[in-house]
């Protein structure tokens, strides 16, 4: 009995070597394990095979073999096989690899899985103290990833409409995923663990992205500076309890005091006095007038949604 | 389903083959720790290796792949002079990785440069289309993993969140880590003589002592999980359409899901961090139970309707 290892092996050897595509039947009489199944076996055999192929890495591509595309052969690129060099010296892996043990990202070690295909690194390194949980799947983020670097089209749920997405870029802020495009004319930013029902289009290199576009232009470092509202400045009064912390996350000196008084642009009025309103009384909007009114309707209706 | 075992089985062997045909003479020690393979598994690999090869599988088709001495020696297998390329679960992996250690502020020369490289082969445009912010106070953060690293104690004075209580503790610190926005100091506090988590936002002071530390051997797995204890004040909320994002940020318990609302149990040393979390929902969300902090949301309500009316 052929083991998988052995077979899927045997198989890209042959799909590397051969100079012509290869039909699935030349597979089935060529390469050892396939030969003794029935139709229905090898079928569903070579189909796992395809796919196992595909998540190592492999470009397997299907072309057709007659100008009437009756027949499909199945080849790999021996150059798109390669991966090209990076270059890295050995203290570079090394930064890498270490890189990829302090960051988590779903559950898997794919980073350390792809540092092998680098050459590896000698390990014998203790781990540093510092660590980052990204969060999500890697697989849907490589997924759309891949779609991203590929241009292929997506679509998915979002919020219960479904959306048509020309996905630009991948960007993480404050603990999220998030994936920027094009979507009827729009430009628009959203959350990838709220996206539901994902499809990625075959077709690649479907559309170009905007000349000078860069995702980190489209995440505004604040919550409320990102948003579609008319922009305006909000002038805002932190006692000397959160001065000190407000200024911190503004990157603003606060007073000897330790209060703040600072000017906040706005985008996102909705988030703005959420933020505002975490500080409980310790912060007043001082202007302009409608912001301030907005924050009293907001405090009203908490109060009136008491038992 | 192919398991995952037989995938990362393969993607080790692809990568190895590469390996030992550029590197003629690699030792069996270098190519274990490189690898991370035990003897008997690059044994097996190498016997894999070994029977397969080109159409015909006679002798003169078939990879030469054994152990000579403390040598690892693999031939006849130009096909696999490269690896395979990185699949992008793994490319975003090893990127993001290394930018989010970038973006910390706490990345060697070698790691920049590494990401750099790394991006440009793998997508042309990876700075276009890929960023990763993490970002902290790199000098505090730095100062915790330089403490962390030497095992010195670390007096922090530090700001509860919510009531604004100030405590001044000595901590023994474990490890740095960010999680959903924010960064926490992992450590044994002396203070309350056990193991807790720190905003690193919430220091306001820091002093590294020349104290030393043990670093127990079986680290916990840093995380934010929070444990209600019997003191604890209770509430229970109905959150609406636009209050969703809650229990991704809160320590609460889902009481019940229906179409537009979820009911959480929240817990919390004092009512005000569920005061606040109520004012700034407004009808977003109701508080069905919880008598203390009805009464926080209506001081702190009290006082904001004095200030803006």
């Amino acid at each position: 009995m052929q083991s998988v290892v052995e077979r899927v092996i045997n198989l890209l050897i042959y799909l590397l070597e051969s100079p012509h595509p290869v039909t699935a039947d030349q597979v089935r009489q060529t390469v050892p394990g396939y030969d003794q199944s029935s139709d229905d076996a090898f079928q569903r055999m070579f189909e796992r095979d395809k796919n196992v192929l595909r998540r190592l890495g492999v470009p397997l591509e299907m072309k057709a073999l007659d100008a009437w595309e009756v027949d499909h052969g199945y080849t790999v690129d021996p150059e798109k096989y390669a991966i090209p060099d990076p270059g890295l010296t050995q203290p570079e892996k090394v930064a890498l690899s270490l890189a990829a043990r302090m960051v988590r990202l779903g559950e898997g070690s794919a980073g350390l899985q792809g540092l092998l295909k680098l050459g590896g690194v000698e390990r014998a390194m203790g781990l540093e103290p510092i660590g980052a949980d990204l969060g999500a799947e890697a697989e849907v983020l490589g997924d759309l990833f891949r779609a991203v670097t590929e241009r292929r089209r997506i679509r998915f749920d979002y919020r219960g409409h479904q959306r048509g997405l020309d996905p630009y870029g991948l960007a993480h802020r404050r603990g999220h995923w998030y994936l920027a495009g094009e979507t009827s004319g729009d430009q628009r930013v959203f959350r990838v663990d709220r996206m539901e029902d994902l499809e990625i289009e075959e077709q690649s290199g479907s559309f170009t992205r905007p000349p000078g576009f860069k995702v980190r232009d489209m995440m505004k470092s604040q919550p409320w500076e990102t948003g579609q509202d008319a922009a305006v400045t909000a002038r805002v009064r932190f006692d000397s309890q959160v001065g000190w912390w407000a200024a911190r996350t503004l990157g603003v000196p606060a007073a000897v005091d330790e209060s703040l008084e600072a000017e906040i642009p706005v985008a996102n009025r909705d988030a703005f006095v959420g933020w505002i309103l975490s500080f409980g009384d310790s912060a007043e909007v001082l202007g302009p007038d409608d912001l301030r009114a907005e924050i009293l309707e907001r405090v009203e209706s908490a109060m009136a949604s008491l038992p | 389903m192919t398991s995952e075992r037989t995938l990362s089985r393969l993607s080790r062997i692809l990568a190895l083959i590469p390996y030992v045909l550029s590197n003629e003479g690699a030792s069996v020690a270098e190519v274990l720790d490189r690898f991370g393979y035990n003897e008997t598994e690059l044994a097996r690999d190498l016997d894999t290796v070994f029977v397969c090869g080109l159409p015909g599988y006679g002798p003169g088709d078939l990879m030469e792949a054994f152990i000579d001495e403390d040598e690892v020696v693999i031939d006849a297998a130009d096909y696999f002079a490269r690896a395979p390329r990185l699949t992008s679960t793994e490319a975003i992996s090893l990127l993001a990785g290394g930018m989010a250690i970038v973006a910390s502020g706490q990345a060697s020369r070698e790691l920049e440069s590494a990401v750099e490289k790394l991006s440009k082969a793998v997508v042309p445009d990876a700075d276009m289309a890929l960023s990763v912010d993490v970002s902290g106070e790199s000098q505090m953060l730095g100062q915790l993993r330089t403490a962390a690293t030497e095992k010195k104690v670390v007096t922090i004075t530090y700001r509860s969140l919510g009531r604004e209580i100030e405590t001044t503790r000595q901590v023994e610190p474990w490890t740095v880590f960010t999680t959903l926005g924010n960064w926490y100091l992992q450590g044994y506090c002396r203070l309350v003589e056990g193991e807790r988590n720190f905003r690193v936002d919430r220091i306001r002071k820091l002093q590294v002592t020349q104290q030393s530390f043990e670093r127990p051997t079986d680290l916990p797995e840093p995380g934010v999980g929070y444990t209600p204890s019997e003191e604890d004040i209770v509430c229970d909320i109905s959150l609406g359409p636009g209050a969703q994002w809650v229990p991704d940020y809160y320590p609460v318990e889902i009481l019940r899901v229906t179409k537009n609302r979820t009911q959480v149990r929240f817990y919390s040393v004092d009512a005000e961090i569920p005061a606040r979390l109520l004012l700034r929902l407004g009808a977003a969300a109701r508080l069905l139970k919880g008598d203390e902090v009805a009464e926080r949301v209506a001081e702190i309500g009290g006082s904001l309707l004095d200030k803006y009316r």
